[in-house]
This record gives structure tokens, C-alpha cells and sequence, in this order.
């Protein structure tokens, strides 16, 4: 299996100075490369975005305006709008908008005024003197706690009812000290402000599916073993207990939950724990990122490629942005992940897509481990227009999968089930930090049977096994015009199992 | 080490004689061709294979596009170009197509086709007066960043000092205006594909200060050339039998069919004819026909990946800053323009890096971004490497690998896996990212002395330590480590490991190879590698210059949801908006803000303040019995919060803030229902410094708020006029109640009695710090 080719590649550091494959550099704390970066630049080239000599842009959070320019919101609280990012050989200018806010995670532009996500509240900033500059600084919701390390606040976009939605990461990996910490909060547009979810550890950005459907990103720690992607409804528990001692501050919520028992498995303890939302995507830790941050879906209509609606997801550790699918499945959200772009300059906060339809992305690298060495970057992720082979979506089926695919796959590796390994694996459900993959499992690839135009197959499996990450090495798949996947793997969290029509 | 010493080619031999000729720089250089390769360089860059057909078209270079031409070169100088190419310009590669027209009719077929390129235009030609506005920037980076590897350095007449094999820019103020030529510089790929100009990383600004400095002064003469349909028929009669479609691409217009092939033909005939008469003249030296007739003497062969790799270097010039083995390196005449920030770094600091073993030393990836994402990492190094287009050096990456693979030896590091490690294997992994770090700091082998690390440099600005394990190739690492002046002779790169032994006997026993292999590893942590000895971060002091600066952030004298305040007059205070209380004062530096590490942005007062009280200051008392609502305390045992709505339970909301036209803030919050305006600003009156705050209330019905004003050793001075040992504050006239606080009785606290009516009031107050 790939995981085995992986750890084997980061457990002794071969290193023949072979010409065409120069040995992966970095094994140790950000984790082994995909390997992917050289052929992915041909397809999607990384643009320098250039920042003036002296101005220190930690970007944190990103906001197209409707006038086409894009305002970047950053960790040292400042607004800078910038114009001319689309350009072929960028030179933008940077307009300095607002100062002085704390740590910026969550930005979006509404009837003349910025709706700001700090560390401390939710603000909406605006110029009123129309001078280019913000002079009114009001809050909109404080409505949580703020007293400790470790408590970042990430905001969404406005949804489609002019909501706004804060994801609160707790007072620690562990605890919950200060209110509402370790909660998803909706504030309604009369300023109102609701507690929506619970059971957050350290969440890395909060947004919208194509769907309309509101996501999180959380971090691996304890009761996650793997970074994933959690869908929230309201009422809904995401698995870390200890912001339970708040319910009492939020009647909405209704009764504390069960608490959940650790080391058991997330498919079992969501019967017992009703609240209990299983992971929608996880991203297997390590292979697929170690900090998921800030994403986006791309609705560039065929602009930014093949992967129309899906979202893209930055990596603070890894310096990388990846795929993932969602998709409602008896009621519950599940999906996949899929590596996209590696070898970013430094650690990945979050990502935008311009107005020409390019991936703005950009972050910094200080106080963890990342793999960028940037202490700072913006970079522009472009669509060349040369598709790329690779696995464009994979979906659940009543007796196994659809994978789609960006190019037609030729016959012979596309009809042959051997071109189609599998393995599945699941985490426990602990409060430990981390967790190991366990319980792994080969299917047996049944039948495949390729679409006639090549660009999708149905497999058939012995079983499908709930709650557990079905990983796809596809790597011995061929296009028709002789292409190797550039990227061979997907995983698919599979919580749900359609009837069959 | 492997050599891979080239056939060098005397320079003189292909010196050239006539300096009409066209000019192809990197023939100037000590270079490694052979004359037969030379001569099918030349017919690359000649494009004689535009007309003819061959089997070896070597490196072809593009034409530039003509799409837009008539908007950005000036009429007047097209026509002249197309008259003369090597007359406009000398040197020019475009052969003169009109040589063998009668006399009277060149420039009558010049100016139909400049008709015919102007109509074909988007743009239209403007001319601009020359302005010469950054002429002295444009002057510095024309020295600094690399132009004159190609072009002619300048006297500071401003006249080219003349070098053999520079491409003359005499001709530039005839034939762009300002703008035009900013444009050109500024992405010149978009319209000379060729990449032989190359993309010097210009900003606009940049682009525009050296088309300032080229240009000179100059007025806008000339005038717009309005295309008479009559001439651009007959100049689009001319493009099509001139057969300039062979070369540049113009709409649809057609090439010709080839004109027979190269192989066998004629070398004495034809364009290559002493005497030429009907062909293109390509003002050939005598060497260039030459060599191109011994190219074409030779049975065609496909070229070897060095002779490919060779063909490349010369053709982009590559060897003008580099050095590959023995052939290329700076010029002598150039060398003096090589500039660095870093002096102390000697020439590893302002010259190139060799390319010899480069394809083992950089890791391809490394490579492509070198060339084709614009990446670098030596900036101190005031040259620039040039942005060739990723179409036209897509080969040579692989050229580099595959020649130089086998140039250093193979070396196996064991590096400690990532996950699933034995006890002994984490010992190895502790003792391993200790000794690296030791090595690499102040205490070992002090590479922090001459390279950032992390993007702090103690020292001097070298190459970015924790970019090598991303760049480099591991062998390469290892033996450049061992022996820098074996790669690199002279170099100011000591070595720890003379002869193999290493300077450091304690670290890991003294094992070099171990060494080596730890450093190695403790790089490849990237980030999460601890700093090592003699690496400081330091706080960011943020100051106040001439306008007022409000700053928000965590803070211990204003709490989490803090925020400074700074003045011109250099007094400052803090606000603690969670609970709406003025919580610190003090004077000079403004704040110091923790943005190092995993730091938030959370500030101090840059210098010592004077602490108040943080619990809220506004609340409706029931009498002045009942005790101050104090916030909830929080300690390390407990901390958990036990009152986590207050102070929203005590009436409080914080509702922001706005600035007025001198940027001061004013913070709006709630007590009840009463609406406060809380503004406070630095005022000198008898040359004292005070902080004068204003709170303006609205209030829907007349109510009584009490504000505590000031806790700790509080002394009345006068009715209203109180102090601390520490400050003095003077208050409105309204009851007050001096208290023992509840938490500690030899300490008061002043609580003001506010009689608020209904509807706008205001109240003020005065700080001064005591000294």
C-alpha cells in the first residue's frame, strides 16, 4: 500500500543520488513529501505574489470585493486591500485600510462595511469619512470568552441569510476555561448571537460547501486522530467534551449531551451520544496535512480547472493546499480528500480565489513546525489550462464507489480491478492526542466496470465497512493519452451507505 | 570529483570584426563550443531555419511579436529599422530584406509596411517627453542588477562604454517612448518570447526608472503616424513577399514554403555569399560565415545532452555571470559592477554561483524555481537571475541532472523516522537535533556567524540555513561541508573538517560523518528546529510618530480584549474594553508586541506604566455600602471562569469605537441603558502632560451610575483633586465615597457619584503622571 511505501520512504533516508529522483529532503516533524511538487507545477504554477520591502503581510483571512480588488486581513490586525493580484507578473498595490485589530481569521465585505473576525469579537469596520481609511470600529458579537493562550476565533462568509458564523477553538488542547470556548457560534444579522455547536477543539477555518452546508476545519489532537473536515447543524456535538460546562449559558443548545466514553469508535458512540457528529472528511494525518486551515470552494466556473464546486483546503504545517468533496448520504455528510499542491512558501492560513479565478494563498510560518521557510508569503496558485490526469471525485455507491476522473482513462488499466487498490482504516474515538490508524482492512475489488467515455468507474467491493477512510491508490491507472495520475491517491470517510435505487 | 571540462574556443577567434554584425553576447565569454557548433548556434539565433529546411535546428529563437508593435516602437524608428536593420541598430539579428531592392524604392517599401504594422496595432504610439525623473535609480540598477552582462555599461556621460559582444542600446531613445520602454522591461517575454532579453524581476517602479535613465531627456517629437489605407495594402503586399511571416507570426498571414534545405547547400552562395544579392543580409562577419559553414560541412547530427547544455548556456548567456567548469564567469570589464549588500561575504556575495555540478547540487525542483518561478535566496547579491521563460529553458534542468549526476559521490544519511520510534531510535533522534543544533550555533561551529537562520540573522545576511536541506542535494551537502574549497576555491566557507577531521572533538565523539548527518538533520526541521545559540527574536516596538495610534491586543495591564492607545506628546494609555476601564497610563515609548514564535500580537508598555484597577468602572450601585463588583478570579488551580458573563451581567457591553480626524479614539459602550462615549487625549497645559478624558453619556431617563475612578493608596488632595503615589487625578465636581477596597483594606478605593440626566451629558476628568 501507499502508506507503507511512505513510512518506508521516511523511515531510513536512502539517499542514491539517483538524477530523476532526488530524495525527499524533510522526513522528521512536518511529515514526508507527496513528491507530487515538480510535475504539479506544470498544471498549476505558484505565482509570487510581491510584498513592498518592509511591510510584514501574515495573512490570515481573505475577501474578494466586488470591485474585483482583494482585501487580506492578517494576524498583525491590520486590512490591506490590494488591486493588480490578477496581473500576469503581479505588482499590486497595497492600500493600508485598518489597523490596530487582533489577529484577523475571518473577513467578509457587505453593503459598504467589513465584517471583521478577531481574536476579541466580531467587528464590523467601516469609513466613513470615505477617506480610504476605517475609522469605526463596532462590535457586532462578543458574546464568548477570551482569556487564554490557544483561543483563536475563525469566522465564515456571510451564508445565504446573512449569518455570520465563529468557530472558537478551545482554552488549551484540552480544556475549556473561558465561555463558549470550544463552541460554533451563528450571529443573525439583527446582531444576535446564538451558540450552534459544541464539542470544538482547535478549529483552522469555517465555511460554506457548494451546498450551502456549514463546515469546519478541525485540528488532530485529542479526540481526533486525524485533521478532518465536520459538518455543523445546530444542536450538534463535534467530540471534544470539554466545552460541555457551557450549556448552561445556552438554553438553544438543549441538555448536555452523554459524554462520550474514550477509545471507543465514532461509528458506535454516535448511537449512544446522539449529538455526536461523525467526521465528514478525514484527513489522514501526516499523508494529508497536520494543521488544515482556512478553504474555499471554487466556484470559478472552469476557471481554476476541473474541480468546479469542490473545496480547497491550505496546510499550515506542510505548506500545501488539497481537495475535498462532500456529499449528503442518508442524512449525514461524507466525502473525500485528495492532494493537490504541494512546495508553498510558508505555512498556509488561508486561501481565496481571486477575481480572474486564481487561489490566493498566503499565511506565515512562525511558532510551529512548517515546512515553507518563509516567515511570511502570498502566492498565487494558476491553472495553466493544461489538464492535469487525476482523480477528479469520488462518491459513495450502494455496493462500492464512483471515481471520476479529469481525463478519459484507457481501457485496459481503467477496466482491470487490479488498477484498483483499496484500503480502509479508522481512528480510535479517545481523548488521548492523536491516534493511530487501526483496523485496517484490504476489499476485495469485485467488478469495475469503466463509463464509455472513459471518464468514470464503478467499483464493486465485497463490503463497505462504516466508519471507516477508504484510501485509493490508483496509481496504476493510465489515461488515454498515456498519462500517470499526478496525484494516485483519494480517501473517503465513509459514515453512510446509500440504498441501492 | 568528476571534471567536465569543455573544448574551450579561443575568445578571439570569434571576436567580432565589423560591429554591424549581429551580436549574440554570449559569444564574448570564454565559452565551450566548437566552431561548427557556433555556426549552428548562429543558425539558431539566425533563424535560418525559418526559410530553410534542416534536420538539426538547434536552440531556435523566437521573433518577437509584431501584434502590437505599431503601439509601442515609434513609427519613425520602424521605418528606419525596416530601411536598415543593422543601420538603427547595430548588431540587430533581423537581416536587411530590403538590400537588394532598388535604392528608391527601400524606403517607399519601409514606410508601407510601417503603415501596415501601425494599422495592424491594438495601441497606438504616443509620444511622451523623456522626463529622466529616476534616471540616477534607473543608473544604479542598470549597473547593479545584471544589464551590463549584455549591454554596455555607461560613462557617466551616459555614453556606452564600448565592449565587444554588447548589444548596443544607442538606439533606444529613438525607438520607445517612456512609457513603451517601462512596459517592454517590465515583462519583456510578453513580446520577445525568445527570452534572449530576459525578465530582470523589475518592479513598475524599477522598469520605469530604467527606461528613464535609457531614455534620457528628450522631447516628445514625432508625430502620430495615421495608417492611409492605400500604404498598409501595399505594406501587407510586402509582409507576405518579404516572407516575414517565416519569422514573426501576424495574424494569419502565411509563411512561404522553405526555400530548400540547409544540409548540402550552396555555403558559399546565398545569404552566406561574400557578395550577397537577393537573399537577406545578415551582415555576417567573417568568423560567423565561417562557422556557420563549418556547421554546415559536418554530416547532421543530433546534438549530444552537453553539447545541447553548452549551446544553451551561450545562447542565454548564461556563462556572462556563471562559471561552469572552465569556460564563462564574470568578464573583467563587468566584474567591478557585481554588487553586494553583504561586503564581508567577499565574492560569494556579489558574483554568481558556479554551475559546475550544479545539476548534483541543487534538487530539480530547487532548479525550477531557480529559473522559472523567479526563487532565489541570495539577496544581498545586488545581480538578479534573469526570468528566461519557462519555455525556453525547459530542457535544461534535465540536461543539468543527467550530466552531473555521477559528479559527487553517493552519501547515505540514516535519519530518524518520524513516527513508530523505539526508545533507542528517540535517544538517537534527541542526540541527533542536539548536535546539529550545537554545530550550527555560536558555541559550535558558528554558521549563524555568516548565514540567517529562520529569518533572524545575527550576523551576517548569508544564504538562509533552513532553505538548504529544501534546495540542496543531500551528497552535495555532505561534501561541500567536508571541503568548500573544493567547489568553491577561495571561498570564505571555512571547513570544520579539515582533511576529514572534525574542529569540534565533543560533539557526537568527534564523527565527522555523524556531524554532517545531525547538521543535515537539524536543518531538515525547518522551522520547528529551535533556534540555535546566538539567535535572538526580539519584541517589535511599535511607535508613535505624528499621529495618534490605537492597537489592540492581549495584554497583561488591560486584559485580553486590550487596547493601546498612543499620543504624539508621548503619553499613552491602555483600555480594557471587556470591561470598560481605563486600566494603564504611561509615558514615552509607545508599546512593545510579541509577534515572534507562536506570539499573538499581544502588547506591553514599552517602558514602565502605572497600573489601575480592570474590573468595570461604571455600575449602578444600589448604595455606597454595597461592594464593588469585582471581576472573577481566575488562578492557575482554577481556571476555569466562575463568573463567565460578567461584566455583561453587571450592565456592561463593549460597543467599539471610532476616530476622529486626528485618529483619536473614542470607545462607545454600554452601562444599563446608557450609552457612553469614553474619549480621552493628551493635552500639555503648563507644561504639564495630561490625559484628559471625556465621557459623554445618553441616557434614556435620569439615573444615578457610580464610576470607580481610582483604586490603591488613594489620598485626597482637595475635593477634587486625589492622588496615588504615582498619579494624580483631578474629577468633576460630584459626591464621592473614599472606601476601603474589599479585597484589601489599607487599600481605597474613589468611587465618583454620577447623577445622570436624561438625555446628552458629559463629565471630565484629568491625569497627570507623577514623577
Amino acid at each position: 500500500m501507499n502508506s507503507f511505501r511512505n513510512a518506508l520512504a521516511r523511515f531510513v533516508f536512502l539517499l542514491a543520488v539517483c538524477a530523476l529522483h532526488p530524495a525527499p529532503a524533510r522526513a522528521e516533524d512536518v511529515g514526508g513529501r507527496w513528491g507530487t511538487e515538480e510535475r504539479e507545477r506544470e498544471f498549476y504554477p505558484v505565482v509570487p505574489v510581491p510584498i513592498p520591502k518592509g511591510m510584514v503581510i501574515e495573512s490570515g483571512a481573505y475577501c474578494l470585493l466586488p470591485d474585483g480588488r482583494m482585501a487580506v486581513g492578517t494576524r498583525h490586525g491590520e486590512i490591506y486591500i490590494l488591486s493588480g493580484i490578477d496581473e500576469k507578473k503581479p505588482d499590486p498595490k497595497y492600500h493600508l485600510y485598518a489597523t490596530g485589530l487582533d489577529e484577523i481569521f475571518g473577513l467578509d465585505y457587505r453593503d459598504g462595511a467589513f465584517y471583521v473576525t478577531q481574536s476579541c469579537e466580531l467587528t464590523r469596520v467601516t469609513d466613513t469619512k470615505k477617506d480610504g481609511k476605517a475609522n469605526r470600529f463596532e462590535t457586532i458579537s462578543d458574546a464568548w470568552g477570551y482569556a487564554n493562550y490557544h483561543e483563536y476565533a475563525f469566522g465564515s462568509k456571510f451564508d445565504k441569510d446573512g449569518n455570520l458564523h465563529v468557530a472558537l477553538g478551545l482554552s488549551n488542547s484540552y480544556d475549556s476555561y473561558a465561555l463558549f470556548r470550544g463552541f460554533a457560534m451563528k450571529v443573525t444579522p439583527d446582531g444576535k448571537t446564538k451558540a450552534l455547536a459544541s464539542g470544538l477543539r482547535s478549529p483552522g477555518g469555517i465555511g460554506h460547501n457548494e451546498h450551502g452546508a456549514l463546515f469546519y476545519i478541525e485540528s488532530q489532537g485529542p479526540w481526533n486522530c486525524s485533521c478532518s473536515l465536520k459538518a455543523i447543524t445546530p444542536g450538534s456535538f463535534m467530540g471534544h467534551p470539554a466545552s460541555f460546562n457551557w450549556y448552561k449559558y445556552a438554553p438553544e443548545m438543549g441538555p448536555v449531551p452523554t459524554a462520550p466514553k474514550s477509545g471507543t469508535r465514532i461509528v458506535t458512540e454516535k448511537e449512544r451520544v446522539k449529538q455526536l457528529t461523525p467526521y465528514a472528511v478525514v484527513f489522514p494525518y501526516v499523508r494529508m496535512g497536520r494543521s488544515i486551515t482556512g478553504f474555499v470552494v471554487d466556484g470559478t466556473k472552469g476557471k481554476f480547472g476541473p474541480f468546479e464546486d469542490q473545496m480547497f483546503l491550505g496546510d499550515y504545517t506542510q505548506s500545501l493546499v488539497m481537495r475535498a468533496t462532500t456529499e449528503k448520504v442518508n442524512g449525514v455528510w461524507q466525502g473525500a480528500c485528495y492532494p493537490f499542491r504541494e512546495g508553498l512558501s510558508t505555512g498556509i492560513l488561508n486561501v481565496a480565489f481571486t477575481k480572474e479565478g486564481n487561489l490566493l494563498c498566503g499565511g506565515t510560518n512562525r511558532g510551529w513546525p512548517v515546512r515553507g521557510i518563509k516567515p511570511f508569503a502570498l502566492e498565487r496558485i494558476d491553472w495553466s489550462g493544461k489538464m492535469p490526469f487525476e482523480i477528479k471525485r469520488v462518491t459513495i455507491e450502494p455496493t462500492g464507489f464512483k471515481v471520476a476522473f479529469t481525463k478519459p482513462v484507457d481501457t485496459a488499466t481503467g477496466s482491470d480491478p487490479k488498477s484498483y487498490r483499496l484500503g480502509t482504516f479508522t481512528h480510535p474515538y479517545h481523548g488521548g492526542y492523536g491516534g493511530p490508524e487501526i483496523e485496517k482492512t484490504t476489499p476485495v475489488v469485485e467488478s469495475v466496470k469503466l463509463a464509455a467515455d472513459g471518464l468514470s468507474a464503478t467499483i464493486v467491493l465485497d463490503k463497505l465497512i462504516q466508519g471507516h477512510v477508504y484510501e485509493f491508490d490508483l496509481g496504476a491507472l493510465r489515461s488515454r493519452d498515456k498519462d500517470e495520475l499526478l496525484h494516485r491517491n483519494a480517501y473517503y470517510t465513509l459514515n453512510e451507505v446509500p440504498k441501492a435505487k | 570529483m568528476k571534471s567536465f571540462g569543455f573544448a574551450l574556443l579561443s575568445v578571439a577567434l570569434l571576436t567580432p570584426v565589423v560591429s554591424a554584425a549581429p551580436v549574440v553576447p554570449g559569444f564574448a565569454n570564454k565559452h565551450p563550443l566548437t566552431e561548427p557548433q557556433v555556426g549552428q548556434l548562429l543558425i539558431g539565433e539566425l533563424r535560418c531555419t525559418a526559410c530553410h529546411t534542416s534536420t538539426t535546428a538547434p536552440l531556435e529563437r523566437a521573433a518577437p511579436d509584431l501584434a502590437d508593435v505599431g503601439g509601442r516602437v515609434a513609427p519613425e524608428y520602424l521605418r528606419k529599422f525596416l530601411t536598415s536593420p543593422s543601420a538603427a541598430h547595430a548588431g540587430a539579428t533581423m537581416p536587411d530584406l530590403l538590400a537588394a531592392e532598388p535604392a528608391d524604392q527601400r524606403d517607399k517599401i519601409a514606410e508601407a509596411l510601417t503603415h501596415f504594422l501601425v494599422a495592424q496595432a491594438k495601441g497606438k504610439f504616443e509620444h511622451q517627453p523623456a522626463g529622466a525623473d529616476e534616471a540616477a535609480a534607473g543608473k544604479a540598477l542598470f549597473h547593479s542588477i545584471g544589464c551590463v552582462t549584455c549591454h554596455a555599461p555607461r560613462g557617466d556621460d551616459g555614453k556606452e562604454i564600448p565592449r565587444d559582444g554588447a548589444v548596443g542600446l544607442g538606439h533606444v531613445p529613438a525607438k520607445y517612448s517612456p512609457g513603451a520602454l517601462s512596459d517592454f522591461l517590465f515583462q519583456p517575454t510578453r513580446v520577445r518570447p525568445s527570452g534572449r532579453m530576459p525578465d530582470m524581476k523589475l518592479t513598475p517602479a524599477e522598469a520605469k526608472a530604467v527606461a528613464g535613465y535609457l531614455l534620457g531627456t528628450s522631447d516628445a517629437k514625432g508625430e502620430a503616424l495615421q495608417p492611409q489605407e492605400k500604404l498598409v495594402a501595399l505594406g501587407r503586399e510586402h509582409f507576405q513577399r518579404l516572407n516575414c511571416a517565416a519569422c514573426h507570426k501576424l495574424g494569419d498571414a502565411p509563411a512561404s514554403k522553405p526555400v530548400g534545405t540547409l544540409e548540402g547547400a550552396d555555403v558559399m552562395k546565398g545569404c552566406l555569399s561574400d557578395r550577397p544579392g537577393k537573399t537577406p543580409r545578415f551582415n555576417l562577419d567573417a568568423s560567423q560565415r565561417k562557422a556557420i559553414r563549418a556547421a554546415l560541412a559536418k554530416k547532421p547530427e543530433p546534438l549530444t545532452d552537453k553539447e545541447k547544455l553548452a549551446v544553451t548556456l551561450v545562447a542565454f548567456n548564461c556563462l556572462g555571470c556563471h562559471k561552469r567548469d572552465d569556460a564563462g564567469g564574470v568578464l573583467e570589464g563587468t566584474n567591478e559592477f557585481f554588487k553586494s549588500s553583504e561586503k564581508e561575504l567577499g565574492d560569494e556575495g556579489r558574483i554568481p554561483p558556479p554551475l559546475t555540478l550544479v545539476g548534483a547540487k541543487l534538487q530539480k525542483v530547487a532548479l525550477k524555481k531557480v529559473l522559472f518561478d523567479g526563487d532565489g535566496v541570495r539577496p544581498y547579491m545586488s545581480t538578479r537571475m534573469p526570468q528566461y521563460g519557462e519555455p525556453n529553458l525547459r530542457h535544461l534542468p534535465d540536461l543539468f541532472t543527467t550530466l552531473d549526476a555521477s559528479g559527487v559521490k553517493p552519501v547515505t544519511f540514516a535519519l530518524p523516522k518520524s513516527e513508530g520510534r523505539t526508545q533507542q531510535e528517540r535517544d538517537r533522534e534527541k542526540e541527533m537535533r542536539a548536535a546539529g543544533r550545537e554545530l550550527v550555533g555560536d558555541q559550535g561551529l558558528n554558521c549563524i556567524a555568516c548565514h540567517s537562520f529562520n529569518g533572524k540573522t545575527p550576523g551576517k545576511a548569508g544564504i538562509e540555513l533552513l532553505t538548504s536541506t529544501e534546495r540542496v542535494q543531500p551528497a552535495w551537502f555532505y561534501h561541500f561541508l567536508r571541503a568548500p574549497n573544493a567547489f568553491r576555491p577561495r571561498t570564505v566557507m571555512p571547513t570544520a573538517w579539515p582533511d576529514g577531521q572534525a574542529v569540534q572533538k565533543k560533539i557526537l565523539g568527534g564523527d565527522t560523518d555523524r556531524q554532517i548527518e545531525a547538521i543535515w538533520y537539524y536543518l531538515s526541521l525547518g522551522t520547528s528546529a529551535q533556534d540555535p545559540a546566538g539567535v535572538r527574536a526580539a519584541d517589535t516596538l511599535l511607535s508613535v510618530t505624528d499621529t495618534t495610534r490605537t492597537y489592540r491586543g492581549r495584554s497583561s495591564v488591560a486584559g485580553y480584549r486590550g487596547i493601546a492607545v498612543g499620543f504624539p506628546e508621548k503619553l499613552n494609555y491602555a483600555f480594557n474594553a471587556e470591561t470598560g476601564t481605563l486600566s494603564a497610563l504611561w509615558k514615552g515609548d509607545f508599546i512593545r508586541v510579541n509577534r515572534g514564535g507562536q506570539g499573538s500580537g499581544g502588547f506591553n508598555p514599552a517602558v514602565k506604566s502605572v497600573q489601575l484597577a480592570q474590573d468595570v468602572s461604571f455600575y449602578a450601585l444600589a448604595d455606597e455600602k454595597t461592594a464593588w463588583p469585582l471581576r472573577p478570579v481566575v488562578t492557575k488551580e482554577a481556571p476555569a471562569n466562575p463568573d463567565p458573563l460578567y461584566p455583561k451581567n453587571r450592565g456592561y457591553q463593549f460597543k467599539g469605537y471610532f476616530m476622529d480626524d486626528a485618529s483619536v479614539p473614542t470607545f462607545m459602550y454600554l452601562s444599563g441603558d446608557v450609552a457612553i462615549e469614553d474619549r480621552s487625549a493628551a493635552q500639555t497645559a503648563d507644561k504639564k502632560l495630561r490625559l484628559v478624558r471625556t465621557l459623554s453619556f445618553d441616557a434614556p431617563k435620569a439615573q444615578t451610575l457610580w464610576f470607580r475612578a481610582l483604586t490603591g493608596k488613594v489620598e485626597s488632595e482637595s475635593k477634587q483633586q486625589f492622588k496615588t503615589p504615582e498619579l494624580r487625578l483631578s474629577i468633576p465636581q460630584v459626591p464621592t465615597a473614599l472606601r476601603p477596597t474589599a479585597a484589601d483594606p489599607k487599600a481605597s478605593e474613589l468611587l465618583l457619584k454620577f447623577e445622570i440626566p436624561k438625555g446628552k451629558s458629559t463629565q471630565t476628568l484629568t491625569y497627570e503622571l507623577l514623577p
